[in-house]
């Protein structure tokens, strides 16, 4: 007999392991809000007054390792969506960098300047420097896709770009996908599906995935699209498209199928079934 | 079935736990760790495979900007080379034993000056007379493996009963030197406290990670903390721990800072072992109507000069079938190269290829169908030993899978479906991997607070995109009666309860036996406390809010049953591939896949679908593209970046599908689990050749089938 | 990679200046092959000259046919509205490269400056004539699997691995460069990339303190039958065993004029000369297309492990003939 098990309703929990989340004076959902006051009481004022900070993030990690903070799930969760705050620019002695450039560009909507060394890629200014590490160095050499950011809108490969070219620009990390404290839509997607096992290579493919709903949006072409000549806008992309388009982003553990399920579900909007088949 | 385990969570396709932090790019793999005052530390190599370095000038290194120290041999603290890292390359001496081996590192500043410094190192070398890194050559001489496991099996009267089979197939069939390339490279962030060190370092297992850098280190093991509780992939290579994690040790000792060192993908390539190449010649004997009295597996396989590691590409065929007379041997080939290391599927999925494209020809030649032939081959108990199966699903997964994929559709004539250009085919193949527990420990910590009750779960265990986080969630929900929501998992991380590895498939059913065992415990004593008897036995949760227990925690440890020994425990499977072929260009597409595998209990089928489709990722890419290739001259690969070595990109693959045989098989542990990370490479080579073969007549036996093969 | 500095041109005649002044200086567009060079230590420039934000970027028809600024990126170009219907031979070759990322990155001036892909010059442990110049190139007896068949010397075996330029050869394009005194030149594509002779260090025709200005593709005749094939390792993101950009003008069931040339198989976009004058006037028959594909590969040079690429030519040039004939 053929069973096919409907996907269930999902409980997320998560071990807390943050580091370098940087918040600062955002203003705190009442989910959040009870959150700390449940947890935290004598540090919500300060939150509140004056935004989260890591030390804030801490406790709840020590909190979380005591099994407390499972009840405040859906709190959690919204901090985790939000973008960090990148106010902490990780300073240098003066000999360590050489050929400084001072950079002055926007990311994940926050004005940030950095002096860098002429040499540094964005990727390695992001990770080391200015403490976001959700993009991450898969070969430095533009041939996995894992640094995939969005950079005025296209998705570039950070590796592959230096630092100093990003003056006036705007980046956006995974760190900056979510609105306020919710998901991207690709991000929940990319959770329902399993879009990945290990996990290092999602950063990068989530970045391009979202940028590829934009080039889907302006009609833009691909290697295997059937009549490169007509020309439309709002393409609905098939799976082959959606492979083609994204086989700039290796995932050595293999979610490619899962990954293609979740972008189809985020452009659609309408859920992708996920079925595993048990016989017997 | 499904309506009795409606209450539980173990068999159900919950997300991942930690799947929100991998979206959002908060799980912190090693790199990921901040520290002040971080200093970079790069790695330089040797240029040549076998000789002596006569003399290395640092000089201008050491005086480059931002530079803290160079490490080379001359100067090198003295580590125990005998600690347990694998490959050598510990900096300890002058010998050079392979192309690649580490020979120093510049520690500075940033990663961009010492880079750029370790590119004034000048070493000057003295080259052995003869190298061996002529693979062709080498194999011409091999010499018998140490292994016990490697010595010649011989069973009736071996190989040499072949000449009283009706029917006989012999060929040869060759394989690559694969390499993992985890999307993560081997990184590792080293954090000394007086005479303690932190290692945060993606790490299959654990503990065997720990004690190897701590007696490396001259160090007890509590003076080392492995920390790893995210890892960017492994597939084997990060089991056993390589030079650079002792290394980056060394480097934060002497500069007396936190030190980070990355490899970079370049480096990957001979820095942390590899799939080794192999031949493997298969004879077979059977009668007319297919019944095997023969079967003869010899594999010849290269290893590192100095150590020796060697895939098992016989032990598929040691079970598989039901002959009488068998031989399954070993010979092996000492090179200038460094040592091989399980690569997933080890010795299974380069030995099925060999094996089930050998069963295929065997087929072909005695105008059978494949399947039929294997059936017809089903052996009744271990053909190696004789114990009795555990439980053995090969006939159903052939028999559902077929079903299901449609196989009838299959032409038995090669070469003759076609669409336009393309070439259409079906291949079939079957595969195992044994199932076994391992000694792990767990420790479960209750509280109970507003009338809930919360659960730590501590186990040394990892999770390499497995779904180790949530699966063990999940039978600790099952084990205390409180919801997954509920449940903390801390897990990677050496100081926590110590568990055997993510490796060899023995991760789930080690894992989830050991916070099981640890539920189980912490609910007999919580009864134990409350003094009192029971109808019906309470759930630990149960128990915490009636006896207003506060805390409450204990620790177990877990063994696998005394008895599994006395069967064969294995996870089983059947492959169902479709290829579509450009006749013209040669370009090869799997566009349909199927994998039937009985694997005990699947505990999470979201996450287990995942690993077995990423199995057969692996089989694609070990079928289709991946081949690295070593220039006898030098010693090197001519094949060291993504550019040159082909993993599978998001359109190599077609429509994957995985499908479980519902299976109870409580033998090799108590909750029934067989493991699945590695069996879902196994067979996949050959399926993907099998239906290549069918598309196009043409039996390719040496991989990758790449274009220019099915053209020329 | 080694300190360099880090400059910015505002204008075409300072960058022009700025890289004269400099022997060691570079200029910097999408950095996505120079960038991996520096990193691989292959080139060392002293100073970066960032031209990104020049105005090279428009692409716009003009009397001859339409002119590609250089910086204008790939993926733009092969998005253009003009390039897609007017030249989808162009747009397919520059959608068969890389990756989305990169295009996004790659301008169209430094995808023809691209550098070979082979193993041997990428590694700075190995002899290579293109690298430096006399220390032997370890690929001509090594594994060449992935190297030329056509036109290589006993100094450089290397191929030149872009999609786009093999399109613009077959489209007859040509090159404008801003040259050291202010002046112009035109290049024509064929004179552009060079054979490796006793110089494989010269990939191009461009002098140090040249900048290119755009590609002028003259009117294309073939839009309505061309096509790019493709064959590669893997069924995307990979670099060329070999490809073929072919176009047709039929004169009825005559074939006009062919235009036919293939990447993967020399140190330059290999114009299929013989190929090309056997199919005019001919009729379009896949005979035909397959006499003139073997003509073309008759004087193919293979290397110990690159036999295989005369039978994937004449089966590619054959095939691309036939899709572009289709249409």
């Amino acid at each position: 007999m053929l069973v096919i098990i409907e996907r269930q309703p999902t409980i997320a929990f998560f071990s807390f392991q943050l580091i370098n989340m940087k918040q600062k004076r955002t203003a705190l959902s009442p989910e959040e809000q009870k959150l700390f006051g449940d947890l935290m009481p004598e540090e919500l004022e300060e939150v509140l007054d004056s935004g989260l900070h890591r030390r804030h993030f801490l406790k709840l990690m020590s909190l979380a390792t005591a099994g407390l903070l499972a009840s405040h799930l859906i709190g959690a969760e919204q901090l985790f969506a939000r973008a960090a705050d990148i106010d902490d620019i990780q300073d240098l002695i003066p000999g360590a960098i050489e050929n400084g450039v001072n950079l002055s560009f926007n990311v994940n909507s926050k004005a940030t300047k950095v002096l860098v060394d002429s040499r540094m890629t964005l990727l390695d200014t992001l990770r080391e420097r200015i403490g976001l590490t959700g993009s991450k160095k898969g070969c430095d050499h533009g041939q996995c896709g894992a640094c995939t950011v969005i950079v005025d809108g296209n998705r570039v490969l950070s590796c592959l770009t230096l630092a100093a070219t990003c003056e006036g620009k705007s980046v956006i990390t995974i760190e900056g996908l979510a609105k306020g404290n919710e998901l991207n839509p690709m991000q929940a997607a990319f959770l329902k599906h399993d879009g990945f096992q290990c996990g290092y290579c999602t950063p990068g493919q989530i970045c391009s995935a979202v940028a590829l709903m934009k080039e889907a949006k302006e009609g833009q072409a691909s290697f295997v699209t059937k009549d490169i000549r007509a020309q439309q806008q709002g393409i609905l992309l098939t799976d082959e498209e959606i492979s083609e388009r994204m086989s700039g982003n290796i995932c050595r553990c293999g979610a490619y199928p899962n990954i293609v399920a979740a972008i189809k579900e985020a452009q659609t909007g309408k859920s992708v079934e996920q079925n595993w088949l048990f016989v017997g | 079935m499904e309506k009795e385990e409606k209450n539980k969570s173990i068999g159900k396709g919950i997300d991942r736990i930690d799947g929100i932090l991998k979206i959002t790019g908060k799980a912190t793999y090693a790199t990921d760790y901040p520290a002040k005052n971080m200093a970079f530390a790069v790695l330089f190599k040797s240029t040549i495979a076998a000789g002596r370095i006569t003399s290395i000038d640092a000089e201008a290194a050491k005086k480059s900007p931002g530079v803290l120290t160079v490490i080379t041999h001359e100067n090198a603290p003295k580590l125990n080379v005998k600690g347990g890292l694998r490959g050598g390359a510990l900096l300890q001496g002058p010998e050079i034993l392979f192309y690649g081996q580490h020979i120093g590192l510049v520690v500075a500043e940033t990663f961009e000056q010492a880079t750029a410094a370790s590119h004034l190192i000048k070493v000057t070398y003295q080259q052995e007379a003869h190298q061996k890194t002529d693979f062709e050559h080498e194999a011409k001489t091999p010499v018998m493996p140490k292994g016990k496991e490697l010595q010649d099996f011989v069973k009736g009267g071996g190989k040499a009963a072949v000449k009283t089979a009706e029917v006989t197939l012999e060929a040869q069939y060759e394989t690559p030197i694969e390499h993992h390339h985890p999307m993560e490279p081997h990184s590792t962030v080293a954090i000394w406290e007086g005479d303690h060190v932190t290692l945060y370092n993606g790490s299959q297992i654990i503990n065997g990670a720990q004690t190897a850098a701590a007696a490396t280190l001259n160090l007890k093991p509590e003076q080392v903390r492995i920390v790893s509780p995210y890892i960017g992939g492994g597939f084997g290579s990060k089991g056993g721990q390589w030079a650079n994690l002792v290394l980056c040790a060394v480097a934060a000792k002497v500069v007396k800072r936190p030190v980070k060192l990355a490899l970079s993908r370049q480096q990957m390539f001979n820095s942390v072992g590899l799939r080794q190449r192999n031949i493997q010649k298969i004879t077979l004997g059977a009668t007319k109507d297919g019944k095997l009295n023969t079967l003869a597996h010899e594999t010849i396989s290269h290893t590192a000069i100095n150590d020796e590691y060697i895939e098992p590409c016989g032990d598929c065929s040691k079970i598989m079938y039901d002959a009488p007379n068998a031989l399954i041997s070993y010979r092996s080939v000492p090179m200038h190269v460094i040592l091989p290391t399980y690569t997933r599927g080890p010795g299974k999925s380069t030995g099925s290829f060999a094996l089930e494209s050998a069963m295929d020809e065997l087929a072909h030649k005695l105008r059978m169908d494949p399947i039929d032939l294997r059936i017809k081959n089903e052996p009744k108990e271990d053909p190696s030993n004789g114990k009795p199966w555990s439980s053995r699903t090969t006939v159903q997964c052939l028999k559902e899978g077929a079903k299901a994929f449609g196989w009838e559709k299959r032409k038995m004539e090669p070469g003759v479906n076609k669409i336009g250009d393309d070439l259409v085919g079906y291949g079939v193949a079957c595969g195992t991997y044994p199932a076994r527990q391992r000694d792990s420990s767990a420790a479960v910590k209750l509280s109970l607070k507003n009338g809930q009750v919360f659960a730590t779960v501590e186990i040394a265990a990892s999770d390499l995109g497995t779904g180790t986080n949530t699966i063990l969630a999940q039978t600790a929900a099952d084990g205390l009666g409180i919801p997954v929501s509920q449940i903390t998992m801390n897990i990677g991380d050496s100081s926590l309860p110590p568990a055997a590895g993510s490796v060899g498939s023995v991760g789930a059913s080690s894992f989830a036996n050991a916070v099981n065992d640890a539920c189980t415990k912490i609910t007999d004593e919580l009864l134990a406390k409350s003094g009192k008897q029971f109808f019906v036995r309470p759930t630990a949760r149960e128990l915490m809010i009636s006896e207003n227990i506060a805390a409450f925690q204990i620790r177990s440890d877990s063994k696998a049953p005394v008895d599994a020994d006395q069967y064969s425990c294995h996870s089983f499977n059947a492959n169902f591939a479709e290829v579509r072929i450009n006749s013209v260009t040669g370009m090869i597409k799997v566009t349909r896949f199927l994998a039937v595998t009985g694997a005990g209990k699947i505990l999470n089928p979201k996450t287990a679908r995942s690993q077995i489709i990423g199995g057969n990722v692996w089989g694609i890419g070990m079928a289709l593209s991946e081949e690295s290739i070593i220039d006898p001259r030098y010693g090197n690969f001519a094949t060291r970046s993504f550019a040159d070595y082909h993993v599978p990109s998001n359109l190599d693959v077609g429509k994957l599908d995985a499908m479980f045989i519902n299976e109870i098989d409580l033998v090799p542990n108590k909750m029934g689990v067989k493991g699945i990370g590695e069996v879902g490479i196994v067979g996949v080579a050959a399926a993907i050749a099998n239906a290549v073969f069918n598309a196009t007549g043409k039996r390719i036996r040496n991989l990758p089938i790449t274009p220019d093969k099915i053209l020329v | 990679m080694n300190p360099f500095k880090f400059s910015m041109a505002q204008n075409q005649s300072q960058a022009v200046n700025m890289l004269v002044s400099n022997n060691s200086a570079a200029l910097l567009g999408g950095g996505t092959n120079l960038l991996d060079l520096m990193k691989e230590h292959v080139a060392a420039p002293t100073e970066l000259i960032d031209i990104t934000r020049l105005e090279l970027k428009t692409i716009e028809k003009n009397a001859l046919g339409i002119s590609l600024g250089a910086l204008a990126k790939n993926t733009d170009t092969a998005n253009h509205p003009i390039i897609r219907s007017d030249y989808p031979l162009l747009s397919k070759a520059i959608l068969a490269g890389a990756s989305a990322q990169i295009r996004n990155m790659a301008t169209n001036g430094g995808n023809l400056l691209q550098r070979t892909r082979c193993s041997y010059f990428y590694d700075i442990a190995m002899p290579c004539n293109k690298r430096e110049p006399g220390s032997g190139c370890a690929a001509m007896e090594g594994f060449n699997r992935m190297h030329a068949i056509f036109g290589w010397s006993d100094q450089c075996v290397a191929v030149y691995p872009s999609d786009m330029a093999v399109a613009l050869s077959a489209l007859r394009a040509s090159v404008r460069v801003l040259q050291q005194d202010g002046s112009s030149r035109n290049i024509a594509f064929d004179d552009f990339h060079i054979l490796p002779g006793q110089h494989p260090e010269k990939d191009n025709s461009l002098k140090h303190g040249e900048l290119i200005t755009s590609i002028e593709i003259p009117e294309n005749k073939l839009a309505a039958h061309s096509a790019y094939v493709k064959v590669r390792d893997r069924n995307s993101y990979a670099f060329a065993l070999v490809s073929v950009a072919a176009g047709l003008a039929l004169e009825g069931a005559r074939i006009g004029d062919a235009h036919i040339s293939m990447g993967g198989v020399a140190h330059k976009p290999w114009r299929a000369l013989k190929a090309e004058a056997f199919l005019k006037g001919k009729t379009a028959s896949t005979a035909n297309f397959r006499a003139a594909a073997k003509a073309e590969m008759a004087a193919a040079k293979p290397l110990s492990h690159n036999k295989f690429k005369v039978e994937m030519g004449i089966n590619s040039i054959t095939n691309a003939l036939e899709m572009a004939l289709k249409g």
